[in-house]
């Protein structure tokens, strides 16, 4: 493949610790249509394997639209397209020949409302590893049980797994939908606003879990909280219509951006 | 402000809010005077003997067993074969070609279908079966009532899935399903009540369906399951008892129309039921 | 497709996932069969969703091919044409046309009026508690199969005309120009007025629900601006609900048309199946679709059948086009509301 070639750009980022980082999914130029509306200009950013990225800025700005590029969601809908480079692992994906279902299976989601199947709790993550592996009974149930532990939901489930995904709390339904995510050994995990319909207790206890959650994946999130932002990311992407304005450790970013609009931004000056 | 201008508006709502309740009252009588006749004229003619003997010559007594199992048989298969396929229509519509110009133009086309008159479905039935097959039969009548059922079912599948989240649909599809498991394994799963309803409600249409049984599977006076012959049918029965000079074959014509209406009454309400199941959930 | 035999990028990826490459590589394998079934299941669907197009299609073609050995023999001349001789082998389509249109008018000079109050009375009027209970009544009158109430129009309203409204109407119209014609006697209980009658309960319901629909449709701030005016009800529903629903209800009005105009078996019990048209609304007529329903089974000869076949195409085709502008018109009420 042609993207073989493309060349890992070097990481210019100071960093606080003396760690390497390495590009788990590169985007480049990417520009993003809805028809003749152009929703992203080229836009640049890298997610680097193990880590948080955040992604803010005001609504409309085109960060969900970003997140829903890298594992191509978009397509499910008709005159949307996206031009430039996304790779993972340095292949491209916006390739035609891409196999969408096994880049999914990669590239793992958290929606802004928890999206539990219709189905029990436990036929919820067994679904999924089924999809691709066949397993006995027993190795099964210690599949989706170590799944419900990742999203710290175990405890709170182990008694009533045949009882309806639907019938969990709003925010047990969004630790459900993250252990069914984790579920399928994504490689990348993105959270799409994952607490905007939470209460704070619950956005705690998801926000904890993104923390446990990075040493064993590349994780990206997009939320309208600052805070949240600044909590639980190690870098950070500020993005203001369409285009990114500009990308660093989230630290920095909250301390001493470069770009006057991301200042205005983060001291809530607009947006 | 003038009082008698006032007044004349008073007056003007007045009469015609009387109007609005007399004509629920109007409309609401015809169901009360139907149900109360067919009720009293059907249950004074229901006994065992009705589910147990065959339709009788004229002046003797009987039942009506072979024409409510040739009803039955006849719906049984109408929906096996118009169930798949409008569930089928209706998916393609709601999920793979929900942004096709196909989708447009097959919705117009089935809800013309919709209410087509059904007697116009015998005679197409009539031309493509009977008069190719040379006689009468069972399967046709079961294609024509398969006909009815179709387009119905398309709709309510279609307009169930549509109402499916897409949410639903990302996280399916985020954890790299393929389109067709998450239709089938998520997407029905989360219509179901409503296309079950979809079913029971396409049922309901065709067990009282007469006009495009009348030249497909026509009538018969005799025990038959023999699907390639004339298959006797229970509104069919009714057509013809009901318009004979025979007083006992009157009497089970209300019978059937009876059997009938209650059949429809109770798929309604099962739906119905359904349907509201699925709101409160 | 990503190649996994890349080296240490992509052992690398796959390091802290516990994927090791074998099993990337039989996802990559699943996942190839699953998109086979896929395939299988879209193309499945499409082609169950031309169906629909294909059985359109064939009801057209297919009476147009019954009909073709009558339109032969008669011509133009069968659409006007009254005589219907299946012994002489002349067929005119006439009165059955003539039947099918005047039940339909008297049906919905009847139940457009009435459904629409009935739906304002749902609307506007009726206690909350009331209204799921008599929605649902209307909904089951909708759901009655017809041949019950064509049953019942034989053997009760049909009497009950015939003893009590009709010698009554013949009474009092008797001295009027034009309605005496109309109610002209004898009162024979069946006929062109009974039918109408019951082709009028038949299609209330459609009427009414549909036009309960789009009244629920108006955003309820319009009709809150009015009444803060000071409008009456009636002020409201007449200047802001019904201008407002007008494409909605017209397109509920042709609907219930196109059930009039096709049903059959209420009609075909009480219409007495007379092959002409008679000035008198109490005398028996025909309707295409009461004609076929009697006549078909016993149609001996070929051009009998045709003619029968072409009077099911002219009905097909007149109730295709109303009830292509009913949905044409609900369809722009709903692109509005939608908007």
């Amino acid at each position: 493949m042609s993207v073989a070639a493309f060349t890992v750009p070097t990481v210019t980022h100071s960093l606080s610790k003396d760690e390497e980082l390495a590009e788990k999914i590169s985007v480049r130029d990417l520009d993003f249509f809805y028809g003749d509306n152009r929703a992203l200009k080229s836009i640049s950013v890298p997610l680097y394997r193990g880590k948080v990225t955040a992604f803010i800025g005001p609504s409309g700005c085109g960060k969900s639209t970003l997140l829903r590029i890298l594992n191509r969601m978009y397509d499910l809908y008709p005159n949307q397209r996206a031009t430039g480079h996304v790779t993972l692992d340095n292949a491209n994906i916006l390739s035609p020949s891409q196999d969408l279902n096994l880049l999914r299976a990669k590239v793992g989601m958290v929606f802004q409302k928890p999206t539990p199947f219709p189905m029990t709790i436990f036929e919820n993550i067994a679904f999924g590893i089924r999809l691709y592996e066949r397993l006995s009974k027993s190795e099964l149930e210690d599949r989706v049980k170590h799944a419900l532990e990742r999203a710290a939901l175990w405890e709170e489930v182990k008694d009533k797994l045949g009882a309806n995904g639907l019938s969990l709390s709003g925010g047990q339904q969004q630790r459900l939908c993250i252990a069914r995510t984790v579920a399928v050994r994504p490689e990348v995990i993105l959270f799409d606003e994952p607490c905007s319909a939470l209460d704070p207790i619950s956005t705690a206890k998801i926000e904890e879990l993104i923390d446990e959650l990075k040493d064993d994946y590349t994780i990206a999130i997009v939320t309208h909280n600052m805070q949240q932002a600044a909590r639980v990311s190690d870098f950070t992407a500020f993005m203001y219509l369409g285009e990114l304005v500009e990308f660093g450790e989230t630290t920095r970013i909250f301390t001493t951006p470069n770009d006057r609009r991301t200042q205005d931004y983060i001291t809530g000056r607009f947006g | 402000m003038d009082k008698s201008l006032y007044a004349s508006r008073r007056r003007r709502n007045g009469i015609t809010m009387a109007l609005a309740y007399a004509a629920t009252g109007f409309g609401l009588s015809w169901l009360v005077l139907i149900l109360a006749v067919l009720l009293w004229e059907g249950f004074s003619g229901l006994s065992l003997s009705v589910f147990t003997e065959m339709t009788p010559p004229p002046g003797s007594a009987g039942g009506l067993l072979n024409p409510i199992v040739g009803s039955l048989v006849m719906t049984i298969i109408a929906v096996l074969i118009g169930t798949p396929l409008g569930i089928m229509a209706g998916t393609y519509m709601a999920e793979y070609g929900r942004y096709d110009k196909l989708t447009t133009v097959v919705r117009f086309i089935n809800d013309i279908l919709l209410s087509a008159p059904s007697i116009v479905v015998g005679l197409f039935v009539y031309e493509v079966m009977v008069a190719q097959m040379g006689h009468f039969s069972g399967w046709a009548g079961a294609v024509s009532l398969a006909v009815i059922v179709i387009p119905v079912v398309v709709r309510t599948t279609e307009d169930m899935l549509t109402l499916v989240p897409d949410t639903l649909r990302e996280a399916a599809a985020s954890i790299g399903l393929p389109r067709s498991l998450m239709i089938q394994r998520v997407a029905y799963r989360a219509a179901r009540a409503g296309m079950i309803t979809g079913v029971l409600l396409a049922v309901a249409r065709i067990s009282g369906e007469t006009a495009p049984l009348l030249f497909t599977a026509l009538n018969n006076q005799f025990w038959s399951l023999n699907l390639n012959a004339p298959v006797s049918s229970l509104p069919v029965v009714i057509f013809q008892f009901a318009l004979s000079p025979y007083r006992d074959w009157q009497k089970l014509a209300w019978t059937g129309a009876l059997i009938i209406t209650l059949a429809v009454l109770f798929l309604s309400i099962v739906a119905r039921i359904l349907t509201a199941q699925r709101k409160t959930s | 497709m990503q190649s996994t035999g890349r080296g240490s990028v992509v052992d690398v990826a796959l390091q802290g996932t516990g994927l090791s490459t074998a099993a990337q590589l039989d996802r990559v394998r699943v996942l190839q069969r699953l998109r086979l079934g896929d395939v299988a299941f879209r193309h499945l669907t499409r082609a169950a969703a031309a169906t629909v197009l294909i059985i359109l299609g064939g009801i057209i073609v297919s009476l147009v091919w019954g009909s073709l050995p009558a339109l032969r023999a008669f011509g133009v001349s069968f659409l006007y044409e009254e005589v219907w001789n299946p012994v002489t082998e002349k067929f005119g389509a006439i009165a059955p046309i003539y039947g099918t249109i005047v039940t339909s008018l008297i049906a919905m000079l009847i139940a457009v009026p009435v459904g629409l109050f009935i739906a304002l009375f749902l609307t506007e009027l009726c206690p909350m508690w009331l209204r799921r209970p008599i929605g649902i009544a209307i909904e089951l009158l909708a759901g009655i199969p017809s041949i019950i109430y064509g049953i019942w129009g034989l053997f009760v309203f049909a009497p009950f005309l015939q003893q009590h409204v009709q010698p009554f109407l013949i009474a009092v119209f008797g001295e009027i120009p034009i309605l005496s014609t109309l109610f002209a006697g004898p009162p024979y209980g069946i006929g062109v007025f009974t039918a109408g009658l019951i082709l009028a309960i038949m299609v209330l319901p459609f009427i009414t629900s549909i036009s309960r629909d789009v009244f629920e449709a108006v955003p309820p701030v319009l009709k809150e601006a009015a009444y803060g005016l000071g409008c009456t009800t009636w002020e409201v529903a007449r200047y802001v609900v019904l201008p407002y629903t007008r494409v909605g209800v017209i397109g509920g009005v042709m609907l219930g048309l196109g059930r009039a105009l096709g049903e059959t078996m209420a009609v075909t019990f009480v219409i007495g199946n007379a092959h002409r048209i008679s000035g008198s609304l109490l005398a028996p007529g025909t309707t295409i679709s009461a004609t076929i329903a009697n006549e078909f089974t016993e149609a001996v000869g070929d051009l009998y059948t045709s003619a029968l076949i072409a009077l099911g195409l002219i009905l097909f085709v007149i109730t295709f086009i109303v009830l292509a502008i009913a949905r044409l018109l609900l369809l722009r009420l709903n692109a509005r509301v939608g908007a």
